[in-house]
C-alpha cells in the first residue's frame, strides 16, 4: 500500500485519503463559452509528466494538494492549498464575479 | 464531582453505551452517569489493559485563527504544534487538531466541570467557534501496558512508545471509523484516549473488546485511576 | 513402527524423545515430534504420497521445501496441504487426494495411457461442441483432476490481523538473511527477520558447505544464538511474506494472524529453488532434488534410499554425494552432464569416497519399477549436443536419484516490486535487477552462492540499508565477488515416449510446451495461458525456466528475449479466512437506537446506520406501515430522524458561502426562516438536498441526506479551500439527535414539552427556533424547525445527541394521550411519495439537473454564481429529453403481482424512454403511486406510458399532478 505525505499529519497509508481530482482553473462562468465551461467540467488532461491534485485526509478532514507524476506515481511534494494564489482556481476570483455582477 | 451511585438510565444525559457496561457501579457525573467500577481489582486491570467509557465527561474545543489566544486567556497551555497534546496538572488534557482547532478533554478529577466553565466564556468575537465534541464524538479511554498491542490490530499507524510517546496525538483510522488517538497519562497510567463519531460508541467498543482480549483486557471504571 | 532413522547429529528438527502415531490413507504409522508427514512417511517406507493431476501417475517427495504439488495431502477440514511442510501431530488423520478407488490402485491412472489424446490446450478445444457440452464435461473432468475435497461443514475460526512497523523486514533467514539482521540490529534498528521454517539458518541447515561437513553446523549455531538473543531483533518463523506491495507493504502469514508489515528498508534474503532435469520418468517416486535428499538426512535423519545417482549440473551435487555416502547410502554413480567439476577439490573427494564420476553424461530415463511406483534404474547416455545424447547408454540400478539442474533465485517478490529478472544465456546466470530504491536483495537470489560471499553480502545490503535510514555505521562496505556457475545451461532431454515433465502440478511434458508455440504462441505468457505451465499450486517454481528455455529454442531467440512468466501475488496458496480476518463491519447507532429496539422495531441499513424501516415482525410488514400511516395522516406519530445529516456553519460569510454551495438565494434568508436548499455539482447534477436554517445572521444549520452527508461536507471544505471565506464548517451529524413530530395532533404534544409559543401564527410553517424541551429531570436546549416532509402538520425537534434518548422518552410520555405511534423509514417514504417529494440518489441519478426534476423554483438564477450555475444555465437551456412525473395506477394490480417496482422500464413504443424511481401502493389513495422518469412528450399530467413490469408484464400508468395527497398543501400548514 502506498504511502502519501499528509502536510498536517505526516505519512500515512493511502487507504486514509480520499481523491478530489486534479486542480484546475475554473474559467469565468458569467463570461466564458459554453466549449469553455464543458473543457472545464468534463475533460482531463491525461498527460504525462508532473500534475496537481486534491488529496483529502479523511480522519482528519484536511484538504491539501498533491503533485505526483503520472508516470512513475511519485508524489513529488504535497502542501497546504494555502500556497497557491486563488488564480490558480479561479480565472476570475469569485469576489470578483459576484461585484461585476451587481 | 459528586461521590453519589445512580443508575445510569434516569440520567438526562445519557451515554450510547450504558445498556453494554451495566455490569458496572456508576457514579453521577454534572450531567450523566460514569461507570466506576466492575470489580475490586480494577486498577490492575486498568494498569494491563482496560477500556473505559469516558464519554460523559465534559469536553469541549474551539477552532479559528483567534482559537489558541483563546485557549491561553482561558489559562491553557497550548500544544506547539499540531497533533501534540499536553495535560495540565489539575487533569485537563489539550489537544492540538491543527493550526486552528483545539480541543479540552475533561479531568477525571472533576469530571470535567472546570470545562464546562471554560466553555462557558465567550469566545472572543470573530474567527474563533465552539465546537461540537462533547455530542458528535464518544470517548473512549484504552489504559495500561497493552495498549499499542491493541491498537496494532486495528490501526495501520505506529503506536509503540518510540514512534508514539505521551503527548503523541493521531488523527486517522481505527477498525475502519476515523478516530482520534491522544496518548497521555492519568494517574501515573499510559492510556490512549479514542474520540470518534459518537454512532459508532457501541461498535468500536466492541470490536475494542475483541482486540482485547489476547492480553486479558477487560472494561473498567475509573475508580481504577484513584477517583 | 517409526522406521530406522539416521544418528545425530541428522534430525535437526525431529525430537527422538516424543514419538507421535498418525495415519495416511487408514494406515497408522509412527513419526516423531518435529516430523513432516511427508518425512515420517518416508521413514517408514511409504513414498507414494499423491497422483498426478491429468495423467494420475504416482507421485513422492521433490523439494522436501513445500516449493512442489507432489506432496498435497488431504486433513479432515484442510485440502491441499503440503505433506512436506505440514507437521505431523498425534492421532493425525491423513488421506491422499485425487485419485479413484484408493492411492495406492489409482483406477484413474490408466489416464497415464492416454497421454497423446490429451494434447495441451485440450480442455480448450475438445469440449465445447456441440454448444452446451461441456456442462456435461466439466462435471467428470473435475472429478477427475479435482484438488482435495472441501469440508462444507468447517469453520474458520478466529483468524486476525496485526500491523507491525520496522527499521528494516529481511525475508529469509539463511546465512544472508542472518548476517543482514545482525549488521542491521547491532546498528541500533529495528529488525524483523521472517523465515518459513521452523527453525532459522536456511541452507545451513541441511546443505553442505564444505567436503568435510563440519562448517554449517557451527555457523548456524553461533549465528542463530546471536540472531535469536538479540533484543533489537524480532524473529518469525514458520511465517510467510506473501507478496511485496508499494512502499515495502508486506502482508506475513504466521498462522491464524495476518500481520501487515511496513519496512523503511527490505532486505530479500529468500533464497534460490533448484531445478529439475528435464528427461523421462523423472516424476517416479525416488527422482528428487539434491536439497531434498540433504534436507531429508539432515532435518529429519531419514534415510532416503539404499542405492543413489546423482545427476549434477553444478557442483552442490557433489556435496550431496559426499553426505549420501557419509550416510551409509551406496553412491552408484554420479552423473554430471558438465565436463569437470568447477572445484577440481570436490571432484577429488567424491572420487576419494569411491563414487564412480561420468562427466558429459546425463540420465536420459528413468526405470520405473511396476505401476510407476518407484525409480528401480536410470539410463545414462553421453550427451551429444543440445539435448542430445548417445544411442546407446548403460543402466545403472538405483532407488534414488538426485538431480541438480541449477537454482533459480526466488524472484517472485522482487517481480512484484516491478524488478526485472534478466538472464545471461552464455553464462547460464540469472540478475536482477531495477529494484525499487529501498528493497535490497543479498545471497543466492542475488546469484551469490559461496559462504563467504553469501554472508558479505548480506552485510553489505545491511549497510545499504543503514545508509538509507541515516543509520550506517563508519565500517567499509564488503566487496561481495562469487565465480560459482550453478546452472548447467540445456538440461532437457526430450524422448520419443515422452513423459519428461517440465511442469509437475500440470503433467506438462516438452511437446506440449513446443506445440504451444507451433500453435503460434510465441510469448511465455501466452504460452503459459494455453498450456496452464507454471498455473498451479507450485507457481511455476520450476516450469519456468525449462519453459523459457523451450520457447527460446522453438521460436529461435534467446531465454533474455523470452523472458520468463510474471510472478503475481500472492507467493503462497493462502487461505480466505486469513484474508478476511475478523471483519470491520462499522454501523451507526442513534442515541435512541435502543427504544426502537425495545419497541419492536424492524432495523435496517441507512449507509452507516442502522433505522427502524418499521415497528413490529417483518411478515406484518404491510400492515405496520399502513398503520403507522395513518397514525400520521389523521392523529400523531414520531420517528426518529438523528441520522439526517447536518452542517453549522458560522461566520460572516456565511450566507455569502451558503449562496455560493446551494442553488437557491441564502443572502436574504430571515433568521429564523428554513429554505429548502438544493445542491448541484459541477456538471449541474442534482446530488443532495436538504433544509437551511438561519438561527442568527451568521450561523446556519442546514440538513443533508443521510447517505450525502460526509461527501457535501468533503465537497464544501473543498471549495472554502478555494473560496478562503470567513466561515467555519461544522459535520454535526452525530451531534443532533432528531425526532420528527408529525400529524394534526403534534402541535398538542409538542407544546406540552416546551414554553415556546407553537400556535400557528407564533410558530408557522417553515420557522426555525431555539427554545428548550422541558423533562422532570431538566430542560434540554433545542432547535425546533416546522417542516412538512411527510405532508402533515410536523416539527423536527434536534438536541444535542446526549439528550436524545431523553428527548425520545418525553415525547412518546407526552403524546401518549393522543395515541403517539412512533413510525418508521419504510412509512416515511411512502408518506413523502404521497407528497411527491423526491428522495435525492433514488429519485434522482448521475444525469438529474434541476429542470428535469422540476426544481426550477428552487434555483435562484438572479445571483451570481452557485457551484453547477453555468451547468445548470446551459442544460435548461437546451432541449429537455425526459421529466420525472408522478404517476398512477388502479389499487388491485399489486394483488396480481403487477406492482412496477424501482428500476423497471417505461417504453415508448419500443424504445425505453425512462424508468421507475419510487413506487408504493398508498392506503390513503387507495392507489398505486410512483415517481419514475419519463419521455419528454410523455410528461404532460393525463398522458398515459407503459410500464413493463416483472414477468415481462406491462402496465399503462397515468402521469399525475403531484403532489398526490393534499394538493393545496393546508395539512402541513395548518
Amino acid at each position: 500500500m502506498k504511502i502519501l505525505n499528509c502536510p498536517l499529519n505526516g505519512p500515512r497509508n493511502i487507504s486514509e485519503f480520499v481523491y478530489g481530482g486534479e486542480v484546475k482553473q475554473m474559467p469565468d462562468p458569467a463570461s466564458c463559452t459554453d466549449r469553455e465551461w464543458a473543457e472545464y467540467v468534463f475533460y482531463h488532461n491525461n498527460g504525462t509528466g508532473v500534475v496537481r491534485e486534491w488529496w483529502l485526509h479523511a480522519p482528519s478532514g484536511y484538504w491539501f494538494i498533491a503533485e505526483r507524476h503520472r508516470v512513475s506515481d511519485e508524489v513529488v511534494r504535497t502542501y497546504d492549498p494555502s500556497e497557491l494564489e486563488q488564480s490558480e482556481f479561479f480565472a476570475a476570483p469569485p469576489a470578483d464575479v459576484q461585484e461585476a455582477r451587481q | 464531582m459528586t461521590d453519589t451511585m445512580v443508575t445510569p438510565g434516569d440520567t438526562l444525559a445519557r451515554s450510547g453505551l450504558y445498556r453494554k457496561i451495566a455490569d458496572a457501579e456508576f457514579l453521577s457525573t454534572p450531567e450523566s452517569a460514569i461507570a466506576a467500577s466492575y470489580s475490586a481489582d480494577d486498577s490492575e486491570q486498568a494498569r494491563n489493559c482496560g477500556l473505559c467509557d469516558l464519554t460523559p465527561v465534559i469536553r469541549t474545543g474551539w477552532r479559528g485563527k483567534t482559537a489558541a489566544e483563546h485557549l491561553q486567556s482561558l489559562g491553557y497551555p497550548v500544544p506547539e504544534n499540531p497533533n501534540q497534546a499536553l495535560t495540565k496538572d489539575s487533569g485537563e488534557t489539550l489537544v492540538r487538531l491543527s493550526r486552528t482547532e483545539f480541543w479540552v478533554l475533561g479531568s477525571l478529577q472533576d469530571m470535567g466541570t472546570a470545562v464546562t466553565e471554560a466553555a462557558r466564556q465567550p469566545s472572543p468575537g470573530s474567527d474563533c467557534y465552539p465546537l461540537f465534541c462533547q455530542d458528535s464524538h464518544a470517548w473512549l479511554m484504552l489504559s495500561g501496558d497493552h495498549c499499542a498491542g491493541v491498537m496494532a490490530k486495528l490501526c495501520g499507524v505506529d503506536m509503540r512508545a518510540q514512534s508514539f510517546p505521551p503527548g503523541s496525538v493521531a488523527q486517522t483510522s481505527v477498525a475502519r471509523i476515523n478516530a482520534i488517538v491522544v496518548h497521555h497519562q492519568v494517574a501515573g497510567t499510559d492510556v490512549f484516549s479514542l474520540l470518534f463519531d459518537a454512532g459508532y460508541h457501541a461498535y468500536l467498543w466492541d470490536v475494542l473488546q475483541d482486540a482485547m482480549a489476547e492480553f486479558s483486557g477487560a472494561p473498567v471504571g475509573v475508580r481504577a485511576f484513584g477517583i | 513402527m517409526t522406521g530406522e532413522r539416521l544418528n545425530a547429529p541428522m534430525g535437526l528438527l525431529i525430537n527422538r524423545d516424543q514419538p507421535v502415531s498418525f495415519s495416511f490413507e487408514g494406515r497408522h504409522y509412527r513419526g516423531y515430534a518435529g516430523d513432516s508427514i511427508a518425512s515420517a512417511l518416508i521413514g517408514n517406507g511409504q513414498w507414494l504420497m499423491s497422483r498426478s493431476f491429468k495423467y494420475h501417475r504416482p507421485r513422492s517427495v521433490l523439494t522436501m521445501a513445500g516449493q512442489d504439488a507432489n506432496t498435497l495431502v488431504q486433513l479432515a477440514s484442510d485440502p491441499n496441504v503440503l505433506a512436506d511442510r505440514t507437521p505431523v501431530s498425534e492421532a493425525l488423520r491423513v488421506e491422499g487426494q485425487n485419485y479413484a478407488g484408493s492411492l495406492e490402485g489409482d483406477r484413474d491412472a490408466l489416464l497415464n495411457h492416454f497421454g497423446r489424446f490429451m494434447p495441451v490446450g485440450f480442455y480448450y478445444r475438445a469440449f465445447y461442441k456441440p454448444k452446451g457440452i461441456w456442462d456435461w464435461w466439466e462435471k467428470a473432468i473435475r472429478k477427475k483432476a479435482g484438488l482435495g475435497v472441501v469440508d462444507l461443514n468447517a469453520t474458520a475460526g478466529y483468524h486476525d490481523k496485526e500491523f507491525l512497523h520496522y527499521d528494516v523486514v529481511i525475508i529469509g533467514a539463511g546465512p544472508a538473511g542472518l548476517s543482514a539482521a545482525l549488521t542491521a540490529a547491532d546498528a541500533g534498528v529495528s529488525v524483523l527477520l521472517v523465515d518459513e521454517n521452523p527453525v532459522i539458518g536456511g541452507a545451513l541447515t541441511y546443505s553442505r558447505f564444505d567436503p568435510a561437513g563440519v562448517h554449517a553446523d557451527g555457523l548456524r549455531n553461533e549465528l542463530s544464538e546471536k540472531v535469536l538473543n538479540h533484543t533489537n531483533i524480532r524473529v518469525m518463523t514458520e511465517a510467510t511474506c506473501n507478496a511485496w506491495f508499494t512502499d515495502n507493504w508486506l502482508p506475513v502469514i504466521q498462522g491464524k494472524r495476518l500481520y501487515k508489515v511496513r519496512a523503511k528498508e527490505c532486505i530479500v534474503a529468500a533464497g534460490a529453488y533448484e531445478q529439475h532435469v528435464v528427461f523421462r520418468n523423472n516424476d517416479l517416486p525416488g527422482v528428487m532434488m539434491c536439497s531434498a535428499a540433504d534436507r531429508l538426512m539432515k532435518l529429519y535423519a531419514v534415510r532416503p534410499g539404499k542405492k543413489a545417482v546423482i545427476l549434477a549440473g553444478n557442483d552442490e551435487a557433489y556435496l550431496t554425494a559426499l553426505a549420501l555416502a557419509e550416510q551409509g547410502v551406496h553412491v552408484a554413480a554420479l552423473i554430471d552432464m558438465r565436463d569437470k567439476a568447477q572445484d577440481p577439490a570436490l571432484a577429488d573427494a567424491v572420487a576419494e569416497a569411491c563414487i564412480n564420476i561420468k562427466t558429459g553424461m546425463t540420465v536420459y530415463e528413468a526405470l520405473p519399477q511396476a505401476g510407476n511406483k518407484h525409480i528401480r534404474a536410470v539410463d545414462v547416455r553421453a550427451i551429444t549436443g543440445q539435448g542430445k545424447v548417445a544411442d546407446q547408454g548403460e543402466i545403472i540400478d538405483c532407488d534414488l536419484l538426485c538431480m541438480s539442474a541449477g537454482f533459480m533465485p526466488a524472484y517472485q517478490l522482487l517481480c512484484q516490486a516491478g524488478a526485472r529478472l534478466s538472464y545471461d544465456d552464455e553464462r547460464a546466470r540469472f540478475e536482477i535487477t531495477d529494484l525499487q530504491p529501498h528493497l535490497h536483495i543479498a545471497g543466492s537470489v542475488n546469484g551469490v552462492y559461496t559462504l563467504n560471499a553469501v554472508l558479505a553480502d548480506g552485510k553489505a545490503k545491511a549497510l545499504k540499508a543503514l545508509e538509507l535510514l541515516g543509520k550506517a555505521p563508519a565500517e567499509p562496505v564488503p566487496a561481495v565477488h562469487c565465480e560459482k556457475q550453478m546452472n548447467y545451461h540445456w538440461p532437457i532431454f526430450k524422448h520419443p515416449q515422452a513423459k519428461e515433465f517440465v511442469d509437475f502440478d500440470e503433467d506438462l511434458q516438452i511437446k506440449d510446451i513446443v506445440n504451444a508455440t507451433r500453435i503460434g504462441y510465441r510469448d511465455v505468457q501466452l504460452v503459459k495461458r494455453f498450456s496452464t505451465v507454471g498455473m498451479g499450486p507450485s507457481q511455476g517454481r520450476h516450469s519456468a525456466l525449462p519453459t523459457a528455455r523451450l520457447v527460446a529454442d522453438a521460436t529461435e531467440r534467446s531465454v533474455s528475449e523470452t523472458g520468463v512468466t510474471t510472478a503475481r501475488p500472492p507467493f503462497n496458496a493462502e487461505k480466505l479466512a486469513v484474508i478476511a480476518g475478523r471483519a470491520f463491519d462499522p454501523y451507526r447507532q442513534s442515541a435512541m437506537h435502543h427504544r426502537h429496539v425495545e419497541l419492536g422495531a424492524k432495523m435496517i441499513p441507512a449507509g452507516s446506520w442502522q433505522r427502524p424501516a418499521f415497528y413490529g415482525a417483518a411478515e406484518n410488514r404491510l400492515e405496520c406501515i399502513a398503520k403507522e400511516a395513518h397514525a400520521v395522516r389523521n392523529k400523531v406519530a414520531v420517528i426518529d430522524v438523528s441520522t439526517l445529516g447536518g452542517i453549522e456553519l458560522r461566520g460572516p460569510d456565511a450566507a455569502e458561502f451558503m449562496n455560493r454551495i446551494y442553488t437557491f438565494g441564502f443572502l436574504k434568508q430571515a433568521v429564523g426562516r428554513t429554505r429548502y436548499a438544493v445542491l448541484t455539482n459541477e456538471q449541474g447534477v442534482v446530488i443532495d438536498d436538504g433544509v437551511s436554517c438561519r438561527f442568527a445572521e451568521d450561523c446556519f444549520y442546514v440538513t443533508a441526506t443521510t447517505t450525502g452527508v460526509d461527501s457535501v461536507y468533503r465537497n464544501m471544505t473543498r471549495w472554502n479551500a478555494m473560496w478562503r471565506l470567513r466561515v467555519d464548517i461544522s459535520n454535526v451529524t452525530s451531534a443532533f439527535a432528531a425526532v420528527n413530530l408529525a400529524g394534526p395532533d403534534s402541535r398538542k404534544v409538542l407544546e406540552k414539552i416546551t414554553d415556546l409559543d407553537v400556535s400557528a401564527q407564533a410558530f408557522p410553517y417553515l420557522d426555525c427556533h431555539e427554545a428548550d424541551i422541558k423533562t422532570a429531570a431538566g430542560n434540554i436546549p433545542a432547535r425546533l424547525l416546522r417542516v412538512g416532509f411527510v405532508g402533515e402538520l410536523g416539527y423536527e425537534i434536534h438536541v444535542p445527541s446526549r439528550y436524545g434518548e431523553a428527548l425520545w422518552d418525553v415525547v412518546m410520555q407526552a403524546g401518549a394521550e393522543f395515541g403517539i405511534t412512533p413510525f418508521g423509514v419504510e412509512t416515511q417514504r411512502l408518506l413523502r411519495l404521497e407528497k411527491g417529494h423526491i428522495i435525492v440518489s433514488q429519485d434522482t441519478d448521475g444525469m438529474s439537473h434541476p429542470g428535469e426534476l422540476s426544481l426550477g423554483w428552487a434555483i435562484n438564477r438572479k445571483k451570481p454564481f452557485f457551484v453547477g450555475c453555468r451547468s445548470v444555465d446551459i442544460v435548461m437551456n437546451a432541449k429537455q429529453t425526459r421529466k420525472l412525473v408522478g404517476f398512477t395506477l388502479p389499487a388491485d394490480l399489486r394483488h396480481k403481482g403487477l406492482k412496477p417496482e424501482e428500476g423497471h422500464i417505461v417504453l415508448r413504443g419500443d424504445d425505453i424512454s425512462g424508468n421507475i424511481t419510487s413506487c408504493e401502493y398508498s392506503p390513503a389513495l387507495d392507489a398505486i403511486i410512483g415517481l419514475g422518469y419519463v419521455g419528454i412528450d410523455q410528461a404532460d399530467t393525463g398522458s398515459q406510458f407503459r410500464i413493463r413490469v416483472s414477468g415481462g408484464h406491462e402496465v399503462q400508468a397515468v402521469v399525475t399532478e403531484l403532489p398526490f395527497y393534499d394538493a393545496d398543501n393546508k395539512r402541513q400548514e395548518m
